[in-house]
């Protein structure tokens, strides 16, 4: 008799069509200092994966070593290797434009481009020269539905999305990203800068975007990541000290700094 | 009284969670309350084989518990419900207790059986299939307004505790007849006894389950307070 639909696939039970990331040994160093430290972890495909952990631990390094966001940055170092759909993305000749589009992401604030809500979703597409007027419409229009916000601009798609609460902001940057149809999506604090319904809309919008988009949230919310993830990674000072089902680590953690990081016993 | 709506959040996983919570409650109610039935019946019919299956399927009761707790440490640690949700999780954790000791009493009851025990008179053993009917009744009135969330049923259901407690001290009062007739089957009227007891004890839990309805309901703790203190308490409840 099964009573609850709540129980995760262990993460040592996935097989291999069940992984949407694979991580193996990867080090991240930035400005001459080692931010990240041989970190190995399977993200789950389909689910949400939240990474926790101290300011400075690491956690969004890690999030845009997924889609090599760290190269933007001067002086950065990587190994190791993140296989994604059978390929390591750290590879000189990986497309980093194709694997930006297939690895959308969002950041802690809402950041539209001063044009209309239209443009910004279509932004993406035109980039890849994609012009057909009546395809960018449904490609919008699809966005727009799945980032929960069509209902509340389809009447004025034209106006500027600055106009928009920031909620809805950044449920347009949701659909910006969305409007690529990405594999994974990569948050980054996506609600550190909302009130606590707007959080609760983009929450409620990740469980329905995890049907058929993989989700890397970094959180320093943790009751957040106790509440929307499948998935929690725990990083301490750069190093992977914990990563398991969201609701073995909130009630049962095996590691003792994960006890003291999510029970406010640290430092 | 505002009736609480657990399908109204903003979160719709945390509705069905909840939902879920209940339900899982009122499935653990009905098989205990089949369990009861068995044992009555196989208790009627002098059935050894049913009483042994009453037996064996506390397990399954046991493994409900577990996984009905389980569920609710899951949903404290990670949703961090408060006041009528928390009252809720609260609550069903406690439940669960009380369901799995009635399981343990109904149990105590089949292996007597088992035994032959309630062969030996036919009288003792129709009273005491008529005072577990009583608590059949009461069982399903408890799930009702735990169903309901109703204060003023749970209160009905705690006031059926005093017929339940008038024919346990009837059938009391013929077992020492018994024994004062005849001290050869001692240990069987001492088995019948305990049996009664657990009967009894079945009733108590009902009221105990009753109490947390009417926290869950109500947000009043009526534990450890005489039934007229709990009639005022509910009557201001229904009133506010």
């Amino acid at each position: 008799m099964k009573l609850f639909n709540t129980k995760r696939t262990s993460l040592k039970k996935l097989t291999p069509d069940q992984i949407a990331v694979d991580i193996e040994s990867l080090s991240v160093r930035l400005n001459q200092k080692k931010v990240l430290k041989k970190i190995s972890m399977r993200i789950p495909a389909f689910s949400i994966t939240s990474v926790i952990g101290q300011s400075g631990c690491g956690k969004t390094t890690l999030l845009n070593a997924m889609n090599r966001m760290n190269e933007i940055i001067p002086d950065h170092q990587t190994t190791g290797q993140i296989w994604m759909d059978g390929r390591d993305i750290n590879q000189r000749r990986e497309n980093v434009s194709n694997l930006r589009t297939n690895v959308g992401m969002v950041f802690q604030r809402p950041n539209p481009f001063p044009m209309s809500i239209y443009d910004n979703v279509s932004f993406g597409l035109k980039l890849q020269n994609k012009n057909n007027r009546r395809q960018l419409d449904d490609a919008v229009e699809r966005a727009l539905i799945n980032a929960a916000l069509w209902d509340e601009v389809k009447q004025r798609l034209h106006e500027p999305a600055g106009i928009l609460s920031g909620g809805q902001q950044q449920r347009l940057m949701i659909a910006r990203a969305l409007a690529l149809k990405p594999k994974i999506l990569l948050l980054d604090e996506p609600t550190s800068a909302l009130d606590p319904l707007a959080t609760l809309f983009i929450e409620e919008l990740m469980q329905s975007l995890k049907k058929h988009t993989t989700i890397v949230m970094v959180t320093h919310n943790m009751q957040q990541a106790a509440r929307i993830s499948d998935y929690t990674a725990f990083i301490h000072k750069g190093e992977l000290v914990e990563f398991t089902n969201s609701d073995k680590l909130f009630t049962n953690p095996k590691r003792k700094q994960t006890e003291d990081y999510i029970t406010g016993r640290y430092g | 009284m505002p009736h609480i709506e657990f399908n109204t959040h903003i979160s719709g996983s945390f509705n069905r969670e909840l939902q879920d919570l209940r339900n899982a409650v009122l499935v653990m109610g009905g098989e205990i309350e089949q369990q009861l039935l068995n044992t009555l019946k196989a208790m009627q019919f002098n059935d050894a084989s049913l009483a042994e299956k009453v037996v064996l399927n506390d397990v399954k009761i046991n493994g409900l518990e577990i996984e009905i707790d389980q569920e609710c440490l899951r949903i404290l640690a990670t949703r961090n419900p408060t006041a009528s949700d928390l009252r809720l999780v609260v609550t069903v954790s406690k439940t669960i207790t009380d369901i799995e000791r009635m399981g343990d009493e109904i149990e105590r009851v089949a292996k007597l059986i088992t035994k032959g025990t309630f062969q030996i008179d036919e009288q003792i053993k129709l009273n005491t299939i008529a005072l577990g009917e009583e608590i059949v009744k009461m069982m399903q009135k408890t799930f009702d307004a735990y169903a309901r969330q109703d204060v003023s049923a749970a209160l009905k259901v705690y006031e059926h505790d005093t017929i339940i407690d008038a024919k346990y001290q009837h059938i009391l009062l013929l077992l020492k007849e018994r024994i004062q007739q005849d001290l050869t089957y001692l240990d069987q009227w001492l088995d019948i006894m305990s049996a009664l007891r657990a009967l009894e004890r079945i009733g108590d839990r009902c009221k105990n389950l009753c109490e947390y309805i009417i926290y869950l309901a109500g947000g009043q703790d009526v534990r450890h307070t005489n039934a007229k203190k709990i009639q005022k308490k509910i009557k201001a409840l229904i009133l506010a």
